[in-house]
Protein backbone atom coordinates (compact mmCIF):
# COMPACT_ATOMS: atom_id res chain seq x y z
CA UNK A 1 0.00 0.00 0.00
CA UNK A 2 1.63 2.87 -1.33
CA UNK A 3 0.77 6.52 -1.94
CA UNK A 4 -0.93 7.42 -5.25
CA UNK A 5 -1.23 10.83 -7.05
CA UNK A 6 -3.38 11.36 -9.84
CA UNK A 7 -2.15 13.74 -13.10
CA UNK A 8 -4.77 14.59 -15.78
CA UNK A 9 -2.15 14.93 -19.11
CA UNK A 10 -2.83 17.84 -21.39
CA UNK A 11 -4.22 16.74 -24.75
CA UNK A 12 -2.21 18.68 -27.76
CA UNK A 13 -4.33 19.97 -30.23
CA UNK A 14 -4.87 17.51 -33.21
CA UNK A 15 -3.52 14.43 -31.55
CA UNK A 16 -5.51 11.79 -30.13
CA UNK A 17 -5.85 9.87 -27.09
CA UNK A 18 -4.67 6.40 -28.57
CA UNK A 19 -1.75 8.00 -30.00
CA UNK A 20 -0.51 9.94 -26.86
CA UNK A 21 -1.33 7.00 -24.56
CA UNK A 22 1.34 5.19 -27.10
CA UNK A 23 3.59 7.66 -27.00
CA UNK A 24 4.02 7.98 -22.93
CA UNK A 25 4.18 3.83 -22.85
CA UNK A 26 6.89 3.55 -25.40
CA UNK A 27 8.67 6.34 -23.21
CA UNK A 28 7.95 4.12 -19.97
CA UNK A 29 9.53 1.44 -21.87
CA UNK A 30 12.74 2.53 -22.98
CA UNK A 31 12.38 3.72 -19.19
CA UNK A 32 13.00 0.72 -18.26
CA UNK A 33 9.73 -0.21 -16.83
CA UNK A 34 7.85 -3.48 -17.71
CA UNK A 35 4.25 -4.27 -18.85
CA UNK A 36 1.85 -5.53 -16.04
CA UNK A 37 -1.32 -6.02 -16.72
CA UNK A 38 -4.03 -3.77 -17.39
CA UNK A 39 -6.28 -1.90 -15.04
CA UNK A 40 -9.44 -0.60 -14.18
CA UNK A 41 -11.09 2.20 -12.16
CA UNK A 42 -15.15 2.90 -13.13
CA UNK A 43 -17.87 4.88 -11.14
CA UNK A 44 -21.65 4.85 -11.24
CA UNK A 45 -23.83 7.41 -9.72
CA UNK A 46 -26.95 6.98 -7.74
CA UNK A 47 -29.51 9.81 -7.17
CA UNK A 48 -32.10 9.24 -4.38
CA UNK A 49 -36.00 9.81 -5.32
CA UNK A 50 -36.87 13.25 -4.18
CA UNK A 51 -38.62 13.55 -1.13
CA UNK A 52 -40.48 16.28 0.83
CA UNK A 53 -37.97 18.47 2.40
CA UNK A 54 -35.39 16.18 2.21
CA UNK A 55 -32.30 17.17 0.05
CA UNK A 56 -31.46 14.69 -2.69
CA UNK A 57 -28.55 12.60 -1.88
CA UNK A 58 -25.71 11.36 -4.10
CA UNK A 59 -24.39 7.76 -3.49
CA UNK A 60 -21.02 7.18 -5.79
CA UNK A 61 -20.06 3.57 -6.30
CA UNK A 62 -16.87 3.11 -7.47
CA UNK A 63 -14.17 -0.02 -8.18
CA UNK A 64 -10.92 -0.43 -8.42
CA UNK A 65 -9.15 -3.15 -10.12
CA UNK A 66 -5.92 -2.95 -8.03
CA UNK A 67 -8.56 -4.16 -5.25
CA UNK A 68 -10.41 -6.63 -6.77
CA UNK A 69 -12.89 -7.52 -3.91
CA UNK A 70 -14.06 -4.42 -3.01
CA UNK A 71 -16.78 -1.88 -4.03
CA UNK A 72 -16.15 1.61 -2.88
CA UNK A 73 -18.17 3.91 -2.25
CA UNK A 74 -19.14 7.54 -0.85
CA UNK A 75 -22.39 9.25 0.02
CA UNK A 76 -22.92 12.67 -0.82
CA UNK A 77 -25.82 14.73 1.38
CA UNK A 78 -25.10 17.77 -0.75
CA UNK A 79 -23.76 19.66 2.22
CA UNK A 80 -20.10 18.95 1.13
CA UNK A 81 -20.05 16.34 3.64
CA UNK A 82 -19.03 12.83 2.62
CA UNK A 83 -19.26 9.70 4.02
CA UNK A 84 -17.05 6.47 2.56
CA UNK A 85 -17.08 2.99 2.86
CA UNK A 86 -15.64 0.03 1.65
CA UNK A 87 -17.57 -2.95 1.44
CA UNK A 88 -17.45 -6.59 -0.51
CA UNK A 89 -18.85 -6.71 -4.02
CA UNK A 90 -22.09 -8.34 -2.52
CA UNK A 91 -22.85 -4.71 -2.27
CA UNK A 92 -22.92 -3.46 -5.74
CA UNK A 93 -26.50 -6.23 -5.61
CA UNK A 94 -27.56 -4.11 -2.91
CA UNK A 95 -27.87 -0.97 -4.82
CA UNK A 96 -29.82 -3.11 -7.14
CA UNK A 97 -32.13 -3.58 -4.40
CA UNK A 98 -32.69 -0.20 -3.46
CA UNK A 99 -33.96 1.23 -6.77
CA UNK A 100 -36.91 2.54 -4.83
CA UNK A 101 -34.80 4.93 -3.31
CA UNK A 102 -31.69 5.52 -5.39
CA UNK A 103 -32.15 5.56 -9.48
CA UNK A 104 -28.30 5.25 -11.28
CA UNK A 105 -27.72 8.10 -13.60
CA UNK A 106 -26.78 5.68 -16.72
CA UNK A 107 -25.65 8.62 -18.34
CA UNK A 108 -22.56 9.64 -16.17
CA UNK A 109 -21.29 6.15 -15.91
CA UNK A 110 -17.34 7.12 -16.13
CA UNK A 111 -14.22 4.81 -15.84
CA UNK A 112 -10.68 5.09 -16.57
CA UNK A 113 -8.74 1.53 -18.16
CA UNK A 114 -5.46 1.19 -19.60
CA UNK A 115 -2.22 -0.19 -19.36
CA UNK A 116 -0.60 -0.92 -16.00
CA UNK A 117 3.41 -0.51 -15.55
CA UNK A 118 5.73 -1.26 -12.93
CA UNK A 119 9.25 0.71 -12.92
CA UNK A 120 11.33 -0.07 -9.72
CA UNK A 121 8.69 0.44 -6.97
CA UNK A 122 6.60 2.64 -8.97
CA UNK A 123 3.51 1.58 -10.47
CA UNK A 124 2.15 3.44 -13.14
CA UNK A 125 -1.16 3.67 -15.06
CA UNK A 126 -1.91 5.57 -18.34
CA UNK A 127 -5.52 5.77 -18.13
CA UNK A 128 -8.15 6.50 -21.28
CA UNK A 129 -11.17 8.19 -19.27
CA UNK A 130 -14.66 7.36 -21.07
CA UNK A 131 -17.97 8.55 -20.15
CA UNK A 132 -20.56 6.52 -22.21
CA UNK A 133 -18.20 5.15 -25.08
CA UNK A 134 -17.07 8.39 -25.25
CA UNK A 135 -13.15 9.12 -24.41
CA UNK A 136 -12.78 12.44 -22.14
CA UNK A 137 -9.12 12.67 -21.52
CA UNK A 138 -6.06 10.86 -20.37
CA UNK A 139 -5.65 10.44 -16.51
CA UNK A 140 -1.94 8.95 -15.20
CA UNK A 141 -2.01 7.26 -12.01
CA UNK A 142 0.87 6.97 -10.42
CA UNK A 143 1.65 5.17 -6.76
CA UNK A 144 4.96 4.87 -5.06
CA UNK A 145 4.40 1.77 -3.55
CA UNK A 146 7.39 1.12 -0.51
CA UNK A 147 5.94 4.85 1.07
CA UNK A 148 3.23 5.40 3.44
CA UNK A 149 2.84 9.43 3.02
CA UNK A 150 3.12 11.28 0.23
CA UNK A 151 4.89 14.28 1.94
CA UNK A 152 7.97 12.08 2.31
CA UNK A 153 7.57 10.88 -1.22
CA UNK A 154 6.03 13.68 -3.43
CA UNK A 155 9.03 14.95 -4.92
CA UNK A 156 10.19 11.70 -5.93
CA UNK A 157 7.01 11.46 -7.48
CA UNK A 158 7.28 14.69 -9.23
CA UNK A 159 10.32 13.87 -10.43
CA UNK A 160 9.13 10.64 -11.89
CA UNK A 161 5.82 12.72 -13.25
CA UNK A 162 7.97 15.36 -15.11
CA UNK A 163 10.18 12.54 -16.45
CA UNK A 164 8.70 10.67 -18.20
CA UNK A 165 5.42 13.01 -19.42
CA UNK A 166 7.15 15.74 -19.87
CA UNK A 167 5.12 18.27 -18.60
CA UNK A 168 6.12 20.80 -15.60
CA UNK A 169 4.26 19.31 -12.08
CA UNK A 170 3.36 22.27 -9.69
CA UNK A 171 5.84 21.69 -6.54
CA UNK A 172 3.01 22.05 -4.31
CA UNK A 173 1.13 18.69 -3.14
CA UNK A 174 -1.98 18.07 -5.12
CA UNK A 175 -5.08 19.89 -4.40
CA UNK A 176 -6.48 16.79 -3.35
CA UNK A 177 -4.29 16.36 0.03
CA UNK A 178 -4.57 19.89 1.03
CA UNK A 179 -8.18 20.98 0.63
CA UNK A 180 -9.44 18.19 3.07
CA UNK A 181 -11.37 19.86 5.85
CA UNK A 182 -11.80 17.96 9.37
CA UNK A 183 -14.35 19.21 12.41
CA UNK A 184 -11.75 20.19 15.34
CA UNK A 185 -13.04 19.55 18.96
CA UNK A 186 -14.37 23.16 18.85
CA UNK A 187 -16.74 22.31 16.00
CA UNK A 188 -15.18 24.21 13.45
CA UNK A 189 -14.26 23.21 10.28
CA UNK A 190 -10.60 22.95 9.87
CA UNK A 191 -8.31 22.28 6.81
CA UNK A 192 -6.46 19.12 7.73
CA UNK A 193 -2.87 18.61 5.94
CA UNK A 194 -3.31 15.15 4.15
CA UNK A 195 -0.09 15.04 3.22
CA UNK A 196 1.14 14.17 6.52
CA UNK A 197 -1.44 11.02 6.79
CA UNK A 198 -1.01 7.33 6.21
CA UNK A 199 -2.44 6.86 3.09
CA UNK A 200 -5.56 4.81 2.50
CA UNK A 201 -6.89 2.73 -0.93
CA UNK A 202 -10.04 5.16 -0.11
CA UNK A 203 -8.04 7.97 -0.82
CA UNK A 204 -7.18 6.71 -4.15
CA UNK A 205 -10.67 6.62 -5.03
CA UNK A 206 -11.44 9.52 -3.59
CA UNK A 207 -8.81 11.16 -5.85
CA UNK A 208 -10.44 9.28 -9.20
CA UNK A 209 -14.28 10.59 -7.73
CA UNK A 210 -12.85 14.46 -7.81
CA UNK A 211 -11.39 13.63 -11.01
CA UNK A 212 -14.42 11.91 -12.67
CA UNK A 213 -16.68 15.19 -11.06
CA UNK A 214 -14.13 17.23 -12.91
CA UNK A 215 -14.83 15.39 -16.24
CA UNK A 216 -18.41 15.38 -15.61
CA UNK A 217 -18.72 18.96 -15.53
CA UNK A 218 -17.11 19.30 -19.15
CA UNK A 219 -19.36 17.37 -20.77
CA UNK A 220 -21.92 20.41 -22.09
CA UNK A 221 -18.97 22.00 -23.13
CA UNK A 222 -17.59 18.96 -25.24
CA UNK A 223 -20.88 18.53 -26.64
CA UNK A 224 -21.16 22.43 -27.32
CA UNK A 225 -17.63 22.54 -28.87
CA UNK A 226 -19.28 20.44 -31.98
CA UNK A 227 -19.94 16.34 -31.76
CA UNK A 228 -17.01 14.99 -32.23
CA UNK A 229 -14.97 16.63 -29.39
CA UNK A 230 -14.35 13.57 -27.44
CA UNK A 231 -13.79 10.81 -30.41
CA UNK A 232 -13.70 7.59 -29.29
CA UNK A 233 -10.26 5.98 -27.96
CA UNK A 234 -7.94 4.97 -31.48
CA UNK A 235 -11.48 6.45 -33.33
CA UNK A 236 -10.85 5.36 -36.75
CA UNK A 237 -11.38 9.30 -37.81
CA UNK A 238 -9.30 11.13 -35.68
CA UNK A 239 -6.84 8.77 -36.50
CA UNK A 240 -7.30 8.67 -40.05
CA UNK A 241 -7.13 12.61 -39.83
CA UNK A 242 -3.66 12.53 -38.98
CA UNK A 243 -2.00 9.56 -40.50
CA UNK A 244 1.64 11.72 -40.07
CA UNK A 245 1.32 11.69 -36.42
CA UNK A 246 1.19 7.81 -36.09
CA UNK A 247 4.14 7.19 -38.43
CA UNK A 248 5.72 9.87 -35.74
CA UNK A 249 4.93 7.10 -33.03
CA UNK A 250 8.72 6.51 -33.43
CA UNK A 251 9.49 10.07 -31.23
CA UNK A 252 8.57 7.41 -28.30
CA UNK A 253 12.06 6.73 -28.43
CA UNK A 254 13.42 10.05 -27.15
CA UNK B 1 66.45 -64.37 23.90
CA UNK B 2 69.56 -62.05 21.96
CA UNK B 3 67.63 -59.07 23.13
CA UNK B 4 66.78 -59.67 26.77
CA UNK B 5 70.67 -61.15 27.42
CA UNK B 6 71.42 -57.59 26.04
CA UNK B 7 69.10 -55.31 27.98
CA UNK B 8 70.55 -57.64 31.04
CA UNK B 9 73.86 -56.36 30.00
CA UNK B 10 73.92 -52.77 29.12
CA UNK B 11 71.85 -52.30 32.94
CA UNK B 12 75.46 -53.97 34.32
CA UNK B 13 77.23 -51.53 32.07
CA UNK B 14 74.71 -48.66 33.55
CA UNK B 15 75.44 -50.07 37.71
CA UNK B 16 79.08 -50.17 36.66
CA UNK B 17 79.04 -46.61 35.64
CA UNK B 18 76.94 -45.08 38.07
CA UNK B 19 79.16 -47.00 40.94
CA UNK B 20 82.09 -45.67 39.43
CA UNK B 21 80.70 -42.13 39.75
CA UNK B 22 79.45 -42.88 43.36
CA UNK B 23 82.99 -44.12 44.14
CA UNK B 24 84.89 -40.91 42.65
CA UNK B 25 82.15 -38.45 44.20
CA UNK B 26 83.14 -40.23 47.33
CA UNK B 27 86.49 -39.92 46.88
CA UNK B 28 86.42 -36.48 46.19
CA UNK B 29 84.70 -35.63 49.31
CA UNK B 30 87.59 -36.73 51.66
CA UNK B 31 87.34 -36.93 55.15
CA UNK B 32 84.99 -34.54 57.06
CA UNK B 33 87.02 -34.40 60.07
CA UNK B 34 91.25 -33.23 60.40
CA UNK B 35 93.54 -35.85 61.50
CA UNK B 36 91.07 -37.87 63.50
CA UNK B 37 91.83 -41.44 63.36
CA UNK B 38 88.18 -42.97 63.28
CA UNK B 39 86.93 -40.86 60.34
CA UNK B 40 90.14 -41.75 58.19
CA UNK B 41 89.65 -46.11 59.60
CA UNK B 42 85.76 -45.12 58.36
CA UNK B 43 86.73 -43.32 55.13
CA UNK B 44 89.32 -45.63 53.69
CA UNK B 45 87.33 -48.61 54.80
CA UNK B 46 84.14 -47.03 52.73
CA UNK B 47 86.44 -46.43 49.93
CA UNK B 48 87.18 -50.45 49.98
CA UNK B 49 83.88 -51.39 50.24
CA UNK B 50 82.71 -49.46 47.04
CA UNK B 51 86.00 -50.39 45.29
CA UNK B 52 85.44 -54.35 45.98
CA UNK B 53 81.76 -53.35 44.74
CA UNK B 54 83.06 -52.08 41.29
CA UNK B 55 85.24 -55.16 41.05
CA UNK B 56 83.00 -57.51 41.19
CA UNK B 57 80.10 -55.80 38.83
CA UNK B 58 83.10 -55.68 36.81
CA UNK B 59 83.50 -59.16 36.26
CA UNK B 60 79.71 -59.38 35.94
CA UNK B 61 80.13 -57.16 33.03
CA UNK B 62 82.79 -59.43 31.33
CA UNK B 63 81.09 -62.18 32.35
CA UNK B 64 77.79 -60.94 30.71
CA UNK B 65 79.81 -59.53 27.32
CA UNK B 66 81.25 -63.01 27.17
CA UNK B 67 77.83 -64.40 27.28
CA UNK B 68 76.62 -62.67 24.27
CA UNK B 69 76.63 -64.12 20.56
CA UNK B 70 77.52 -62.15 17.16
CA UNK B 71 73.47 -62.49 16.24
CA UNK B 72 72.74 -63.92 13.09
CA UNK B 73 70.94 -61.03 11.53
CA UNK B 74 70.81 -57.22 11.92
CA UNK B 75 68.95 -55.95 14.10
CA UNK B 76 66.09 -53.94 13.99
CA UNK B 77 66.48 -50.82 14.91
CA UNK B 78 63.91 -47.95 13.36
CA UNK B 79 64.43 -45.43 11.97
CA UNK B 80 67.77 -44.74 13.39
CA UNK B 81 69.08 -47.66 10.82
CA UNK B 82 68.94 -44.74 8.51
CA UNK B 83 71.55 -43.07 9.99
CA UNK B 84 74.11 -45.67 8.86
CA UNK B 85 72.55 -46.37 5.65
CA UNK B 86 73.91 -44.91 2.16
CA UNK B 87 73.38 -41.48 1.53
CA UNK B 88 74.20 -41.09 -1.84
CA UNK B 89 71.42 -38.39 -3.42
CA UNK B 90 70.71 -40.37 -6.36
CA UNK B 91 70.01 -43.20 -4.29
CA UNK B 92 67.48 -41.87 -2.29
CA UNK B 93 65.84 -39.13 -4.64
CA UNK B 94 65.18 -37.33 -1.15
CA UNK B 95 66.36 -34.10 -3.35
CA UNK B 96 63.37 -33.63 -5.89
CA UNK B 97 60.90 -34.25 -2.51
CA UNK B 98 63.08 -31.82 -0.37
CA UNK B 99 63.10 -29.45 -2.91
CA UNK B 100 59.02 -29.75 -3.05
CA UNK B 101 58.44 -29.61 0.58
CA UNK B 102 60.72 -26.63 0.80
CA UNK B 103 58.88 -24.56 -2.45
CA UNK B 104 55.70 -25.85 -0.36
CA UNK B 105 56.77 -24.08 3.00
CA UNK B 106 57.36 -21.11 1.49
CA UNK B 107 54.09 -20.39 -0.33
CA UNK B 108 52.61 -21.34 3.02
CA UNK B 109 54.54 -18.66 4.83
CA UNK B 110 53.80 -16.07 2.03
CA UNK B 111 50.24 -16.75 1.54
CA UNK B 112 49.85 -16.76 5.50
CA UNK B 113 51.62 -13.40 5.78
CA UNK B 114 49.58 -11.99 3.12
CA UNK B 115 46.11 -12.54 4.51
CA UNK B 116 47.36 -12.17 8.08
CA UNK B 117 47.97 -8.14 6.91
CA UNK B 118 44.73 -8.48 4.65
CA UNK B 119 42.70 -9.84 7.76
CA UNK B 120 44.08 -6.65 10.06
CA UNK B 121 43.52 -4.54 7.37
CA UNK B 122 39.62 -5.09 6.84
CA UNK B 123 37.98 -5.94 9.96
CA UNK B 124 35.83 -9.34 8.22
CA UNK B 125 36.45 -10.68 11.36
CA UNK B 126 33.10 -12.08 12.53
CA UNK B 127 32.04 -13.36 15.74
CA UNK B 128 32.81 -17.28 15.54
CA UNK B 129 36.31 -17.06 14.01
CA UNK B 130 37.07 -14.17 16.87
CA UNK B 131 35.15 -16.35 19.32
CA UNK B 132 37.49 -19.33 19.06
CA UNK B 133 40.47 -17.45 18.72
CA UNK B 134 40.88 -14.74 21.21
CA UNK B 135 38.09 -15.30 23.67
CA UNK B 136 40.52 -15.84 26.73
CA UNK B 137 42.46 -12.78 25.91
CA UNK B 138 39.11 -10.65 26.46
CA UNK B 139 38.51 -11.05 29.70
CA UNK B 140 35.35 -8.67 29.22
CA UNK B 141 34.49 -9.97 25.42
CA UNK B 142 31.67 -8.69 22.75
CA UNK B 143 30.11 -12.10 23.58
CA UNK B 144 29.15 -11.05 26.60
CA UNK B 145 25.75 -12.18 27.16
CA UNK B 146 24.57 -9.95 30.20
CA UNK B 147 20.60 -9.43 29.47
CA UNK B 148 20.62 -6.03 30.35
CA UNK B 149 23.19 -4.80 28.74
CA UNK B 150 21.82 -4.54 25.69
CA UNK B 151 18.37 -2.80 27.31
CA UNK B 152 21.00 -0.61 28.87
CA UNK B 153 22.91 -0.06 25.63
CA UNK B 154 19.99 0.62 23.78
CA UNK B 155 18.13 3.16 26.33
CA UNK B 156 21.50 5.15 25.91
CA UNK B 157 21.11 5.88 22.35
CA UNK B 158 19.90 9.31 21.51
CA UNK B 159 17.65 8.75 19.13
CA UNK B 160 15.41 11.45 17.53
CA UNK B 161 12.18 11.50 18.51
CA UNK B 162 10.61 9.42 15.24
CA UNK B 163 12.39 6.53 15.66
CA UNK B 164 11.21 4.41 18.24
CA UNK B 165 11.96 0.58 18.69
CA UNK B 166 11.08 -2.63 21.19
CA UNK B 167 14.11 -5.56 22.12
CA UNK B 168 12.73 -9.41 22.71
CA UNK B 169 14.60 -12.30 22.74
CA UNK B 170 13.40 -14.70 20.71
CA UNK B 171 16.61 -16.80 20.70
CA UNK B 172 17.60 -17.44 24.47
CA UNK B 173 20.02 -14.10 26.21
CA UNK B 174 20.47 -12.94 22.43
CA UNK B 175 18.35 -9.77 21.41
CA UNK B 176 16.11 -9.03 18.86
CA UNK B 177 15.51 -4.82 18.79
CA UNK B 178 12.79 -3.98 15.99
CA UNK B 179 13.07 -0.43 15.22
CA UNK B 180 10.67 1.82 13.23
CA UNK B 181 12.03 5.05 11.96
CA UNK B 182 9.59 7.79 11.01
CA UNK B 183 7.06 6.12 9.07
CA UNK B 184 9.65 5.04 6.64
CA UNK B 185 10.92 1.98 7.59
CA UNK B 186 11.33 -1.12 10.12
CA UNK B 187 14.64 -2.98 11.02
CA UNK B 188 15.18 -6.42 12.72
CA UNK B 189 18.79 -6.13 14.86
CA UNK B 190 19.65 -9.27 15.77
CA UNK B 191 22.17 -9.14 18.28
CA UNK B 192 24.68 -12.07 19.40
CA UNK B 193 25.95 -10.31 22.84
CA UNK B 194 26.88 -7.03 21.82
CA UNK B 195 27.59 -7.66 18.36
CA UNK B 196 24.98 -7.74 15.43
CA UNK B 197 24.84 -10.34 13.60
CA UNK B 198 21.84 -9.69 11.15
CA UNK B 199 19.66 -6.95 9.98
CA UNK B 200 16.35 -7.33 7.90
CA UNK B 201 14.74 -4.29 6.56
CA UNK B 202 11.46 -3.99 5.47
CA UNK B 203 8.64 -1.40 4.68
CA UNK B 204 6.59 0.30 7.06
CA UNK B 205 3.48 -1.60 6.03
CA UNK B 206 5.12 -4.65 5.86
CA UNK B 207 5.02 -7.33 8.94
CA UNK B 208 8.10 -7.54 10.83
CA UNK B 209 8.06 -9.74 13.94
CA UNK B 210 9.71 -12.73 15.44
CA UNK B 211 8.38 -15.44 13.31
CA UNK B 212 9.39 -13.92 10.73
CA UNK B 213 12.54 -11.94 10.64
CA UNK B 214 14.66 -13.15 7.96
CA UNK B 215 11.81 -12.78 4.83
CA UNK B 216 12.83 -10.21 2.61
CA UNK B 217 11.10 -6.86 1.79
CA UNK B 218 8.39 -6.96 -1.57
CA UNK B 219 9.77 -3.70 -1.99
CA UNK B 220 12.74 -3.40 -4.13
CA UNK B 221 13.99 -0.03 -2.59
CA UNK B 222 14.11 -2.57 1.12
CA UNK B 223 15.76 -5.08 -0.38
CA UNK B 224 18.20 -2.68 -1.62
CA UNK B 225 18.90 -0.67 1.89
CA UNK B 226 18.72 -4.00 3.62
CA UNK B 227 22.17 -4.85 1.71
CA UNK B 228 23.80 -1.64 2.11
CA UNK B 229 22.81 -2.21 6.19
CA UNK B 230 24.69 -5.48 5.89
CA UNK B 231 28.10 -3.45 4.83
CA UNK B 232 27.54 -1.09 7.06
CA UNK B 233 27.49 -4.13 9.91
CA UNK B 234 30.91 -5.18 8.49
CA UNK B 235 32.37 -1.26 8.47
CA UNK B 236 30.80 -0.63 11.99
CA UNK B 237 32.21 -4.28 13.54
CA UNK B 238 34.25 -3.49 16.51
CA UNK B 239 35.08 -6.29 18.90
CA UNK B 240 37.38 -4.20 21.25
CA UNK B 241 34.76 -1.34 21.40
CA UNK B 242 31.35 -3.17 20.72
CA UNK B 243 29.11 -0.72 22.75
CA UNK B 244 30.55 2.29 20.18
CA UNK B 245 29.89 0.05 17.42
CA UNK B 246 26.42 -0.64 18.13
CA UNK B 247 25.68 3.47 19.10
CA UNK B 248 27.77 4.53 15.19
CA UNK B 249 25.66 2.11 13.98
CA UNK B 250 22.00 3.19 14.83
CA UNK B 251 23.31 6.75 14.11
CA UNK B 252 23.55 5.72 10.54
CA UNK B 253 20.71 3.29 10.71
CA UNK B 254 18.69 6.52 11.24
CA UNK B 255 19.90 8.67 8.92
CA UNK B 256 17.83 6.56 6.18
CA UNK B 257 14.22 8.86 8.03
CA UNK B 258 15.17 10.75 4.92
CA UNK B 259 15.27 8.02 2.65
CA UNK B 260 12.62 9.39 -0.03
CA UNK B 261 12.61 13.07 0.91
CA UNK B 262 16.94 13.55 -0.12
CA UNK B 263 18.34 13.48 -3.29
CA UNK B 264 21.47 11.99 -4.75
CA UNK B 265 24.42 14.13 -3.61
CA UNK B 266 26.13 13.07 -6.63
CA UNK B 267 23.73 13.36 -9.38
CA UNK B 268 21.19 15.40 -7.84
CA UNK B 269 18.26 13.55 -8.95
CA UNK B 270 15.89 11.28 -7.00
CA UNK B 271 15.32 8.67 -8.80
CA UNK B 272 18.05 6.39 -10.76
CA UNK B 273 16.68 3.35 -11.80
CA UNK B 274 13.29 3.37 -10.73
CA UNK B 275 15.15 3.49 -6.95
CA UNK B 276 15.59 6.43 -5.05
CA UNK B 277 19.46 7.09 -3.35
CA UNK B 278 19.39 4.01 -1.43
CA UNK B 279 23.27 4.14 -0.26
CA UNK B 280 24.16 6.03 2.68
CA UNK B 281 27.37 7.45 3.57
CA UNK B 282 28.64 5.42 6.43
CA UNK B 283 30.65 8.85 7.78
CA UNK B 284 28.99 12.08 6.60
CA UNK B 285 25.43 10.40 6.01
CA UNK B 286 24.84 11.80 2.83
CA UNK B 287 22.67 9.85 0.31
CA UNK B 288 24.02 8.57 -3.22
CA UNK B 289 22.66 6.15 -5.63
CA UNK B 290 24.20 2.88 -5.75
CA UNK B 291 25.45 3.74 -9.07
CA UNK B 292 26.42 6.95 -8.24
CA UNK B 293 28.96 6.30 -5.66
CA UNK B 294 32.16 5.05 -7.22
CA UNK B 295 31.70 7.77 -10.28
ZN1 LIG C 1 22.72 9.64 -8.15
Amino acid sequence: MGVTVLQPYPLPDGKSGAHIIDLLGKRLLSLGATHAGQFLVDCETFISTPQHGAPTRAVHVLHNSEYPASTFSMIDNGTGKQVSLVADNIFDLLMLKMTATFTSKKQTKIESRGARFEYGDFVIKLGSVTMMEHFKGILIEIEYRPCVMLSYCWEMIREMLQGFLGINVAKEYPSYFTTQTIINAMGQQQVHPKQNDIYEPMDTVKQYLEHFTNYRKHVQMHTAMGGTGGGGVGGPVVMGMQPSSVGGAGMGRA
Amino acid sequence: MIMDKLNVTLTAVKNLRSNVRQCFEHLADGTDGEGVEESRNKFVHEFQEKYNNINSQLREVEQLINGLQVPPTAYHLGNTTYLAQETSQDRQALYPQLVNSYKWIDKVHDHSFLAFNNLNQNTLRRSYNYCSQKRQRLPFSSFNNDPDHIEKLLSEINYPTHTTYKVFRPFGSNAVAIVTIANVLKAAIVFKGVLIEWVTVKGFDEQLDHDDLWAESRYEVFRKVQEHTHSAMLHFYSPTLPDLAVKSYMTWLNSHYKLFLEPCKRCGKFIANGLPPTRRDLRTLEPFHEECRNC
